[in-house]
């Protein structure tokens, strides 16, 4: 597989950083802040409404891409699919999405491929070249595959998006998250589709992600403000609390 | 309301106890049984115990809601196959999505005409209800003399009739149900839903290609070859149970040599048990549960090749002891080579104490080269070791014995992915001891 075999490259803005925050809401409130976003903001194209997210995420086998995202920067190797009901299966898609998503302290960026589903075996045995972007993430990830990177655990859940153009703002509630892992083992091509699971833990709140570049606008503000109030935030990644259920220290969530 | 059977068993789960009645009086004068849960918790306990037909659920729960009820119904292997009927108030476009997004058949919006409420059950029940195969009676205790006997369950007549003429020459037919008789092959249409069986017991499975189709991987057609191929599957089954029979009498032999030492008898049965129970966990398939249990019962059987006395000491052993013993791996995979018929056993019996991260032996193999199978009987082994008492420390509780367990996932040397499985199965277990269930 040659990154010309991929399509819709995506690459966000570098130079500015991304604010992005996480909030556990109750249901009530969750429709609350999500009818307050949906006035401002337009549905979002890639998340319909519940529509089922599946995310693969890779990790090496001594878990540096964990280790790294508890210290508060990581580059995140992750495939995201969507159904219209919870497939029991990963990399069942004819497509799906590779992402590249690198977290600092203060700038988050993100390189997204449209890609085939059964290439992903070929993918992580290092026979592509993804380190023609501007970005370097392709580099990093390529060095994260050479390092072993597989998927080691999976979200699903139903996500309700609104966001402004270009993603200047983004507003997602996700609902019935759940996490789950995935016994990979071997990079053969006929390691996909792969059962995914045993269920390693439920969220029975609403995850509210606010993301934006830049200023946010009054209204934009004052529901920020609002849900500081009501709901728990500094809430760790997707990524994060589903690889602590995996390791058995999910106690620091 | 054709659907309905008086054998079909509804679980209804709803809060509010005069709209609970209502709807139980409705579905019992319509021949149903039906058992009412009140909180979310009640109605998993219920529709786990009873396996029902269909679940009626309310979304607002004291406990939970119900989408989330639905999802661990349609999370859990042993219930995902019931339907689930979402019963609400809520009318939204964004509710209705939302319930059958979580594996919902329909949903209904309260209030709803009882003559609505029964289509609706009638419409998921016939969709849920599919074409079984003929009981079969247990097999028989004789012997079986003379031909070996064969049921023709299609579904066409005319068919049917023509499969029973051609197999006449070689096989017994019989009819389903016969009181007493051992059952060696079943003839059954081809979209037939037949209940998947471990190993080889039951009756060898031959699926007959539609009229006209021709015959694939998975179908033979109705034709004079049919004869040839159905005594090809029975010899083919009979074969298999050979081989399981030498199977048995290998752990037979591996069990007379553990249940000498007292600190490990039964060890064995209970890491093989681990084992398929992870396995099931993890979703695999009834053979590759079956190729684990063997495999994990016979795992150690190159002990038998040890010095008596190294196998049994208590004592510290030495660094030459030690590599010593750790050749059992080895010494079992070169016992058991000669069965050729049980070479899918022998990566799991010479690589169960190999580690991810390559630090295990013998071969210091690394995670691509160590297959599922043999990363299950690792953990269950593991596991099942910190359980037992040993002359150095006591028995660990299952909690303490998953954490030691977590703690090597992280060092990378046990897969994580098959921790979690036991894990899981670990706290299902301690809820049910909690619950009494």
């Amino acid at each position: 597989m040659k990154s010309s075999d991929m399509t819709d490259r995506f690459t966000q803005p570098e130079s500015v950083p991304r604010h992005e925050e996480r909030f556990i809401a109750s249901e009530e409130l969750a429709r609350l802040v999500m009818r307050t976003a949906g006035s401002h903001l337009q549905l979002a194209r890639d998340d319909r409404p519940y529509q089922w997210s599946t995310t693969a995420y890779c990790d090496t086998y001594d878990w540096a891409v964990f280790r790294a995202a508890e210290a508060g920067q990581a580059l995140r190797l992750r495939f995201r699919e969507y159904h219209r009901t919870r497939p029991d299966e990963a990399f069942t898609s004819a497509r799906l999405w590779l992402e590249f998503k690198e977290d600092t302290v203060d700038m988050s960026r993100k390189e997204r491929f449209e890609i085939a589903g059964d290439v992903v075996p070929a993918f992580l045995r290092g026979e592509t070249d993804l380190t023609d972007g501007a970005s370097g993430l392709g580099q990093k990830a390529a060095e994260l595959v050479h390092a072993g990177a597989r998927p080691v655990v999976v979200t699903q859940y139903n996500r309700l998006a609104y966001a402004a153009s270009e993603d200047q703002i983004r507003v997602t509630a996700d609902h019935n998250l759940i996490y789950l892992a995935v016994p990979w083992t071997m990079n053969t091509d006929d390691a996909v589709p792969i059962r995914i699971g045993p269920i390693l833990s439920r969220e029975t709140d609403v995850v509210i992600e606010m993301k934006w570049f830049g200023e946010l606008p009054a209204w934009a503000e004052e529901l920020h403000g609002y849900l500081r109030q009501r709901a728990p935030a500094d809430r760790p990644s997707k990524f994060v609390v589903a690889m602590r259920h995996l390791l058995g220290e999910a106690k620091k969530s | 309301m054709s659907g309905m059977q008086s054998d079909t068993n509804v679980v209804v789960v709803e809060d509010d106890p005069a709209s609970a009645d209502v709807l139980q009086r409705r579905l019992q004068a319509n021949g149903m049984s039906v058992s009412v849960g009140r909180t979310g918790g009640d109605g998993l306990a219920l529709i786990r115990e009873l396996h029902p037909d269909l679940v009626l659920l309310d979304v607002g729960l004291p406990d939970t809601d119900g989408y989330d009820v639905c999802l661990q119904v349609k999370s859990d292997s042993a219930t995902s196959d019931i339907p689930v009927i979402f019963l609400s108030a809520r009318g939204d476009v964004f509710d209705k999505v939302r319930g059958l997004s979580c594996g919902a058949s329909d949903y209904l919006t309260k209030p709803f005409h009882p003559a609505e409420l029964l289509a609706r059950v009638d419409a998921v029940l016939s969709q849920s209800r599919r074409v079984r195969g003929p009981r079969l009676a247990k097999p028989a205790d004789s012997v079986r003399a003379g031909k070996p006997t064969a049921i023709v369950a299609l579904g066409d007549a005319s068919r049917k009739e023509r499969a029973e003429l051609i197999l006449a020459p070689r096989f017994e037919i019989i009819t389903a149900g016969a009181e007493g008789r051992a059952v060696d092959l079943l003839v059954v249409d081809a979209d037939a839903n037949v209940a998947s069986q471990m190993g080889n017991e039951g009756p060898a499975v031959l699926r007959v290609a539609v009229a006209g189709a021709p015959a694939s991987a998975d179908t033979v057609a109705l034709n004079d070859e049919l004869a040839r191929i159905a005594d090809l599957a029975v010899r083919e089954r009979e074969l298999g149970r050979d081989v399981d029979a030498a199977a048995d009498a290998l752990i037979a032999l591996a069990m007379a040599f553990e249940s000498h030492d007292r600190s490990t008898a039964g060890h064995s049965e209970r890491v093989a048990n681990r084992a398929v129970a992870i396995a099931k966990g993890l979703g695999l398939d009834s053979a590759t549960c079956q190729t684990i249990r063997v495999g994990a019962l016979l795992r150690d059987i190159g002990n038998t090749k040890l010095p008596l006395g190294l196998v049994r000491s208590r004592s510290e052993l030495t660094a030459a002891e030690r590599k010593q013993i750790e050749q059992h791996p080895a010494l079992g995979q070169e016992l058991l080579a000669p069965f050729r018929p049980l070479s899918r056993l022998l990566p799991i019996v010479r690589s169960h104490h190999e580690h991810l991260d390559g630090s295990g032996y013998p071969d210091g193999l690394k995670a691509p080269q160590i297959p599922l199978e043999v990363r299950i009987v690792a953990v269950a082994d593991r596991f099942e070791a910190l359980r037992a008492a040993r002359a150095d420390r006591p028995a660990m509780s299952a909690d303490a014995a998953v954490q030691i367990l977590q703690q090597s996932v992280q060092k990378g040397e046990l897969d994580a992915a098959v921790v979690a499985a036991l894990a899981t199965g670990v706290r299902a277990h301690d809820r049910g001891e909690a619950t009494g269930s």
